[in-house]
């Protein structure tokens, strides 16, 4: 008797999931247990388990496409049965299915900030999934339901009025448009799961937010004399080495502890300030960037930050980190240095309100008092939310980090 | 303060009156007859209250069913003491109405009221008339019965279902005529209470609003009640001296008689002798033309309940009603009819909110129904009625509820569930994590909800 294979339900808020490779093929022999797909919510990636010996026998829903949990995937039973007996004879696998895969991958730093900014706005649940598919922004729909409540009506408003609206700048657009669609695309990828929630969460960052980046070039030359002194210690003793983004991380806590208000969120139109530094440290993963949070880094030593860094690097890159692992930061650090990028404006990691860019060291002659040196210059870029801090307080964190890693050994103590 | 003089005091013109009172204005009420209107004199109060003695009865009837003996009692129907307990709780109700006049305030004055002029209404009773001026007006007249061309009322042999609910006894046989809301809750009563009752229909199904299965589950139950149905069947003529009605279908005409014949096909605006056509009120296909703020092409002349023709019913004409005085006082509001609960108090009840299966068809084309029957209900076994069933339509888009029909034990309270669903414009996602109680027939609301994607658990 054929089983159905259903795409399993990765929690409960959980909507559409989509399968982003198929290991099998329709005509494929399964053993019970063997992977067959991998499977791709907002949240979660995961490996999904033919529940039975046989043979796959058809694929219903193809690579990419986006379901809710309980549809049928794809059906598997014995090579000579026919499809059509299938839908009569199904037994259904989800419960086995969700019991015996395992979620290998968790994503999306802070869900909770997504929450809470959904409770903020009073909508009706078709309303809001109207908003979704329409692409709008519920906060700029009108509500007149219950209390200001949005529903249905308003938001069909809000589409046709959105509609009218773009309609002369769609015919301005006609020239552009029609060379988009002159030129087809080799491949065409759905934005679905990791990508998905990256996209709507950096276009969000930018949306919500007062962000702007100042730049600042540090002079690391007595760092990296330093370096070369710690690293065979660090390597004999604690079996780890010591880079610039360690470094930097370092800096970055101490400064914090100085300047409280870079070390904060907006959230609900309040701003919270915290005394416990997590810091972001962002991941790029061939899937996409992930953000692993070093948690309580004001407690720990350059050796400590710097090993706890690189296993959450590895463990990332290994697709092993837990939810827990990669949400409550507080500030976060991009590095782009290793691509030779100089300055460059992260976008903050909402709710945060600071994130800081480390670029490529270079060397340079600088003038030390009235001789040329050749010195090695580390740029840094300090996004801010404006909302939360003005350019000042902002400068005065930077000039802090500065003086800390031109004076390395205030770090090291 | 602005005068808001409110014309006919059933369910849309006694809230309206309150509503408006509540909200500062000095309000007159004009009444015919009793305080209440259809409503609590001749409609779903004194009908509810002799289709619960009549369900009293039938539950009697079967206490063996229950393993109750009651093989020394005299099981009977004492008519007289049917209709004095109907009569005390329309009265307790009227003076509650008058009760609540008298708090808010509002002037009642007895009479029938017509336009002189778009601010003046004449009043008029037995004992004079006067005149009445105010800044705002709302008509809320009501409706009444329609009567057959060739057979008008004459509350002997023809009757309508304000005669038909105070008999001076129980009829041997009763025909009914049309076999919508009305008709079948008739049916209902007098089948149980002994009556032959026979039903003509001319659609093809009882209850042509409702969707046919969920109807013909209720024919099934009229038809072992002893009710005799006759569907896609037209009246051709009432002869009141020989008490004989012909009937015409496909297998023929059919000469049947009876001790009455309930002519219930419908009711229609009461918009006669208002002085409306004088002072130029403007009437739609159905009856006085409202906009959404329910005023008529005078804007400060509203109308509201029956009188303007669309959804007939009590529940409908208090939201109207309270629409009505909330603009004429300022307030800007619209009328919503997005969730509407349809209840017919027969046996099994029937309740619907939304849309049914056919309609939802049309407008959504591929709709998902999930069913849930009370077979498979443990409440609807104990209460010893395991009949009929819980349907829920999901659109295909966003997978939004936009139908509830039940058929069954308690579905007019049910329903309450499937209004607040639409009303909250609701997901099917959000409520398959619903918890129902156990043992309840809410059960089944929830079941139906999983079932229409796909994963019922008790069937």
């Amino acid at each position: 008797m054929a089983v159905e294979v259903v795409m399993p339900k990765l929690g409960m808020s959980m909507k559409e999931g989509t399968v982003s490779v198929w290991n099998k093929q329709a005509g494929d022999p399964v053993k019970k247990g063997e992977l067959i797909a991998s499977i791709n919510s907002e949240k979660i990636e995961m490996e999904l388990e033919s529940p039975a010996d046989g043979t796959i026998l058809d694929i219903v829903v193809p690579e990419g496409e986006g379901v809710p949990p309980g549809t049928v995937i794809c059906y598997i039973g014995d090579a000579n049965e026919s499809i059509s007996k299938i839908e009569r004879n199904v037994e259904t696998a989800q419960t086995e299915v969700a019991a015996t895969a395992t979620a290998t991958k968790v994503k999306e730093s802070q869900p909770s900030v997504q929450t809470a900014a959904k409770e903020k706005i009073k909508i009706s649940p078709v309303a809001r999934k109207m908003a979704e598919a329409a692409n709008l922004d519920i906060r700029t729909i009108q509500g007149t339901g219950p209390g200001g409540r949005i529903t249905k009506e308003d938001v069909q408003k809000a589409i046709a009025n959105s509609s009218s609206v773009e309609s002369p700048s769609t015919k301005e657009q006609k020239p552009a448009e029609t060379i988009t669609h002159n030129i087809e695309p080799t491949k065409k990828v759905p934005v679905a799961g990791m990508r998905k929630i990256i996209a709507e969460r950096m276009q969000g960052s930018l949306q919500n937010s007062a962000q702007l980046t100042l730049n600042m070039k540090v002079d690391v030359t007595d760092w990296i004399a330093l370096q070369k002194q710690l690293t065979e210690t660090a390597q004999t003793h604690y079996e780890t080495k010591l880079t610039v983004t360690d470094f930097v991380a370092r800096a970055v806590v101490l400064s914090l502890q100085q300047h409280k208000e870079m070390n904060s969120a907006y959230i609900n139109d309040q701003i919270h300030l915290f005394d416990s530094i997590h810091l972001g440290m962002a991941v790029a993963l061939d899937k996409g960037l992930v953000v692993p949070v070093i948690r309580n880094a004001e407690n720990q030593s350059l050796i400590q930050l710097a090993q706890n860094i690189k296993s959450l690097a590895k463990r990332a890159r290994q697709g092993q980190l837990s939810h827990e692992e990669m949400k409550g930061s507080t500030f976060t650090i991009s590095n782009l240095g290793a691509y030779g990028i100089e300055h460059f404006t992260p976008i903050l990691n909402p709710p945060e309100a600071g994130i800081l860019g480390v670029g490529a060291t270079y060397d340079t002659p600088v003038y030390i008092g009235d001789k040329l040196e050749r010195r090695t210059i580390l740029p840094l870029s300090l996004t801010f939310d404006h909302r939360v801090l003005d350019g000042a307080p902002a400068a005065a964190f930077l000039r802090t980090l500065k003086q800390y890693l031109e004076e390395p050994f205030t770090v090291l103590l | 303060m602005t005068t808001l003089a409110i014309i006919g005091g059933g369910p849309a013109g006694y809230v309206a009156a309150i509503t408006a009172a509540q909200q500062g204005q000095q309000v007159i009420l004009i009444e015919q007859g009793p305080l209440g209107g259809t409503c609590l004199n001749e409609g779903c109060m004194p009908t509810k209250s002799l289709l619960e003695s009549a369900e009293v009865y039938e539950k009697v009837r079967h206490a063996e069913d229950f393993g109750i003996s009651l093989s020394s009692a005299q099981v009977g129907v004492n008519w007289n003491q049917v209709q004095q307990r109907k009569n005390r709780i329309v009265q307790t109700l009227v003076q509650g109405i008058g009760y609540l006049m008298k708090k808010n305030r509002i002037q009642v004055k007895n009479g029938t009221a017509s336009f002189l002029t778009a601010n003046r209404l004449r009043v008029e009773n037995e004992s004079g008339q006067e005149i009445v001026e105010a800044d705002r007006f709302i008509i809320a007249s009501g409706s009444e019965p329609i009567s057959l061309p060739f057979a008008p009322f004459d509350g002997e042999w023809v009757i309508h279902s304000g005669q038909a609910m105070s008999l001076p006894s129980i009829p041997s046989s009763l025909l009914i005529i049309g076999g919508g809301v009305i008709g079948c809750e008739f049916a209902s009563i007098y089948s149980r209470l002994g009556t032959k009752v026979t039903i003509v229909e001319m659609a093809e199904q009882l209850l042509p609003g409702e969707d046919e299965d969920i109807a013909s589950i209720l024919q099934e139950q009229l038809e072992k009640d002893g009710v005799t149905i006759y569907t896609s069947t037209s009246l051709k003529d009432l002869n009141a001296d020989k008490k004989k009605a012909i009937i015409e279908n496909q297998e023929g005409i059919r000469e049947l008689s009876a001790d009455y014949v309930l002519v219930s096909i419908g009711r229609k605006p009461r918009t006669a002798n208002l002085g409306l056509e004088d002072i130029g009120i403007e009437f739609s296909k159905r009856g006085i033309a409202v906009n959404e703020q329910m005023q008529t092409n005078i804007p400060h002349i509203y109308a509201c309940g029956d009188v303007i023709g669309g959804i007939q019913l009590a529940h409908v004409a208090f939201h109207e009603g309270t629409i009505a005085a909330l603009h004429s006082g300022g307030q800007e509001v619209k009328v919503n009819y997005r969730a509407i609960p349809r209840c017919i108090y027969t046996s099994p009840e029937i309740a619907g909110v939304g849309l049914t299966e056919k309609q939802a068809r049309e407008q959504y084309g591929d709709i998902r129904v999930g069913e849930f029957p009370f077979t498979a209900n443990g409440k609807a076994l104990i209460l010893n009625e395991p009949i009929g069933k819980v349907k829920v339509i999901v659109e295909p888009q966003y997978h939004e509820i936009v139908g509830v029909s039940i058929v069954g034990p308690r579905a007019t309270e049910l329903i309450g569930q499937g209004t607040v669903m639409l009303h909250a414009e609701m997901t099917v996602d959000i409520m398959e994590d619903l918890v129902e109680a156990h043992p309840t027939l809410s059960e089944a609301i929830h079941e139906a909800l999983l079932s229409a994607v796909g994963h019922a658990v008790h069937v």
